[in-house]
């Protein structure tokens, strides 16, 4: 009887344990949107707009758009263009402004720049997933100033400096070279750390990760760049597909249910076994006593 | 009069009430578990869902530390007694606790593979499972080995009683060695863990009704139907030496 | 050294002691075999300097392991065909002293292979093993695995398939030994402070003591009757 109560103390302790351990760990989780075609990590201190399938932050501030989705095209530029005409009413876009690819570690992703007028620009990441492709995409619709966002494969990823792509977009897409700018110095974001430049109508910054380097631009008034250049990063680096590898679990539970199988089928068996030797058991016997 | 005896010691035992209703309520308890992790508890977003092999995995790991702790048990009261039914309830420890000890480890390998990109890894804590799978593949080996019936008991009573060493060896390696990839679930993971997940709330419930099944009811009834195994065994032995014997 | 329990202890050793010097047969035959596993494993491994201060730790104990294995399984075969363990089974001995006796045999002459095997290998590697940090490590190590090994042996004997049976089931159960002493003998090697090891060492001895505590405690029931 005491051993019966010490035992179930001791089942009660593990499950406040254990529904502590979770509780904490719920506590520290990085609150994410959860769709059946991605995650994307929610942008803390953005209006959330996301609906079914399309998740979209807004920072009234800036005025600036972060949007995902998942578009049907032919290629990363059609499937761009598809979304903007859904989301935005755009048609008949320009060519991109910029055009670019990087490997990263899900895949190759397509970084495109379009101009939709005068002050605003569209920055796009997309890659495919299936026979679709995932659109991120960055708006700042603030007339006063124009912000790009470019993620380029570094020349040399030995360096672990952004300056060389800062220069090559700025010569790309402004009529601007790094030198025209001073740097301002370092800020450390969650991210990383973005390396700030500063001109008479520019800003540029710029932070390297893996063998990448974001690139943030803004011509104008200038604005708050780091903080929309680390939210962006932050919603490509954490931006994930949750895997389908569900023949694994059926193999697991498949295999679990075929060893229990098993067991129960050996005690059977050898009770059957031990049945039939009974009955020649019967029988010698029978015969003896004849 | 002889005809009478068999029948009295062997097939005159059907299946206790209380047994049968723990068959029912260990299958039933093992189906809504299932259903439990498979179709009710979320999906990990970072693992997909093999996650959910976690919910035999972890349980069926302990479910044979319940059944070794029993040969354990088992063991040491055979020693001090002298009685058989302790040996038998080791020797059904021992069959059921290396069964879950399997489904622990190959289901770690099936979730190992998409995961880890691996089947296996020679890490300190998948070792120390397999480890404990041989020893008890070896308590068989070497207990098939021995012919006297009253020196079998005796001995495999001791090696049964070792043997637990591998199961501790396995649930506290990781607090050991910390150069593991192994997860802990309960309290921090070892820097270099790869694949473990939140234990959130909805972990937690999915999780518990498994593992106090596969702690109690699955060991408990399966090493009952394997006692009632060992029973009849002896008892055919008994009529088979005592035919021999004239 | 005058109660029956130690007097009973040292009869046992040194009628092993005795019988050994007389044919040096096991002795030696554990030592050639644990230099020829040496030397195996050190062209199965290709040993190269740096390989050999991770490894060196490793090829030792499981050296060591398995040439105790030979000498557990033939003192204790001995004594079973030999019927000496019952004729001691007569006598009012403690179970425990048989269990120490034959406990100190084993682990001396185990010990005895591995005081051979650590100048050896210091020379051939290279790897400074004739530490007194190192020389502890492997008394302890040898000590505890002895102790298991030799309860094991005694149970093994007694099977149908006996000296097949030792290997697999004492490596499982010595892996606790193995894991520790490994960890703590390459960590002396490698020269790291004593912080870093010494909670190997600690463990091994914990190990050690708890094994040989249980031991004796159930060695009774592994003797025949």
């Amino acid at each position: 009887m005491r051993r019966a109560k010490q035992r179930t103390l001791f089942f009660l302790a593990l499950l406040l344990a254990l529904a502590w351990a979770g509780w904490t760990q719920a506590q520290n989780e990085t609150p994410y949107y959860q769709s059946t075609d991605f995650n994307i990590p929610i942008l803390a201190g953005w209006q959330n707009q996301s609906a079914e399938g399309v998740a979209q932050f807004y920072n009234p501030s800036a005025q600036a758009t972060i949007r995902t989705t998942m578009a049907a095209g032919r290629d990363a530029q059609s499937a761009a263009a598809a979304d903007l005409a859904g989301w935005l009413g755009l048609t008949g876009l320009d060519a991109p402004v910029y055009s670019g690819k990087v490997n990263l570690a899900d895949g190759t992703w397509h970084s495109l720049v379009y101009d939709i007028d005068a002050g605003q620009s569209v920055s796009v990441m997309a890659r495919q997933a299936g026979d679709r492709f995932i659109v991120i995409t960055f708006l700042e619709s603030d007339p006063a100033s124009r912000t790009r966002m470019l993620t380029i494969a570094q020349a040399d990823d030995t360096l672990d400096t952004p300056e060389p792509e800062i220069d090559s977009a700025l010569q790309q897409l402004t009529q601007l070279r790094l030198d025209d700018l001073a740097a301002v110095g370092t800020s450390a974001l969650p991210g990383g750390d973005w390396l700030v430049f500063q001109g008479e109508s520019a800003l540029a910054a710029g932070s390297v990760f893996g063998n990448d380097s974001y690139i943030a631009l803004q011509e104008g008034a200038p604005g708050d760049l780091r903080a929309l250049a680390d939210a962006w990063q932050g919603t490509l680096l954490g931006f994930f597909i949750t895997p389908d590898n569900s023949p694994y679990l059926w193999l697991g539970i498949a295999v679990s249910l075929l060893i229990l199988a098993a067991l129960a089928g050996s005690f059977v068996w050898r009770a059957r076994a031990l049945q039939k030797d009974l009955a020649m058991i019967e029988q010698l016997q029978s015969a003896d006593s004849n | 009069m002889t005809q009478r005896r068999i029948h009295a010691s062997l097939a005159a035992s059907p299946q206790p009430r209380l047994l049968r209703a723990l068959t029912i309520l260990a299958t039933l308890g093992f189906a809504s578990t299932l259903v439990l992790g498979l179709f009710v508890a979320g999906t990990d977003i970072q693992q997909g869902p093999v996650q959910r092999i976690f919910y035999i995995h972890m349980p069926a790991f302990f479910g044979a530390f319940t059944a070794f702790g029993a040969t354990v048990l088992g063991g040491l009261i055979y020693l001090w007694r002298g009685s058989e039914a302790w040996d038998r309830i080791a020797l059904a420890g021992v069959e059921v606790g290396l069964a879950f000890a399997l489904i622990n480890l190959l289901t770690g390998a099936i979730w190992a593979r998409p995961i880890w990109n691996t089947w296996w890894t020679w890490d300190p804590r998948l070792t120390s499972a397999a480890v404990m799978c041989l020893t008890y593949a070896a308590y068989l080996m070497l207990r098939a080995g021995i012919e006297n019936p009253q020196r079998r008991r005796r001995l495999m009573s001791v090696y049964g009683i070792f043997a637990f060493v591998s199961v501790l060896l396995t649930l506290f390696i990781i607090r050991i060695v910390p150069d593991t990839i192994h997860p802990v679930i309960v309290g921090a993971s070892p820097q270099n863990a790869q694949g473990s997940f939140e234990a959130t709330s909805g972990v937690v419930l999915a999780l518990l009704p498994s593992l106090l099944l596969w702690l109690t009811l699955m060991p408990i009834t399966l090493m009952w139907h394997r006692y009632r195994l060992a029973l009849r065994q002896e008892a055919v032995d008994a009529l088979k030496l005592k035919l021999l014997g004239g | 050294m005058k109660s029956p329990f130690a007097a009973a202890v040292r009869a046992i050793v040194s009628k092993d002691l005795r019988a050994e010097w007389r044919s040096r047969e096991l002795v030696s035959a554990m030592a050639l075999f644990a230099l020829l596993s040496v030397l195996v494993f050190s062209f199965a491994l290709e040993l190269d300097k740096n390989a050999r201060e991770e490894a060196i730790s490793g090829v030792l104990w499981v050296s060591l392991i398995f040439a105790s294995l030979l000498g557990f399984n033939r003192s204790l075969s001995l004594e079973h065909d030999q019927g000496s363990l019952d004729a001691l089974l007569l006598t009012p001995v403690s179970r425990s002293a048989i269990f120490l006796g034959k406990l100190l045999g084993n682990f001396m002459f185990t010990l005895l292979v591995a005081l051979v095997l650590l100048p050896l290998m210091t020379a051939l590697y290279g790897v400074q093993l004739l530490d007194s940090w190192a020389l502890l490590t492997t008394i302890v190590g040898v000590f505890g695995f002895s102790a298991i090994g030799t309860l094991l042996a005694t149970l093994a004997v007694q099977t149908r398939s006996r000296e097949a049976l030792l290997p697999i089931a004492l490596l499982p159960v010595c892996l606790p030994f193995l894991l520790t002493a490994v960890r703590a003998t390459k960590g002396i090697v490698s020269g790291a402070p004593q912080s870093e090891w010494q909670v190997w060492l600690q463990l091994l001895a914990a190990i050690t003591i708890i094994y040989l505590v249980l031991c004796l405690l159930l060695y009774r029931f592994v003797l025949e009757e």
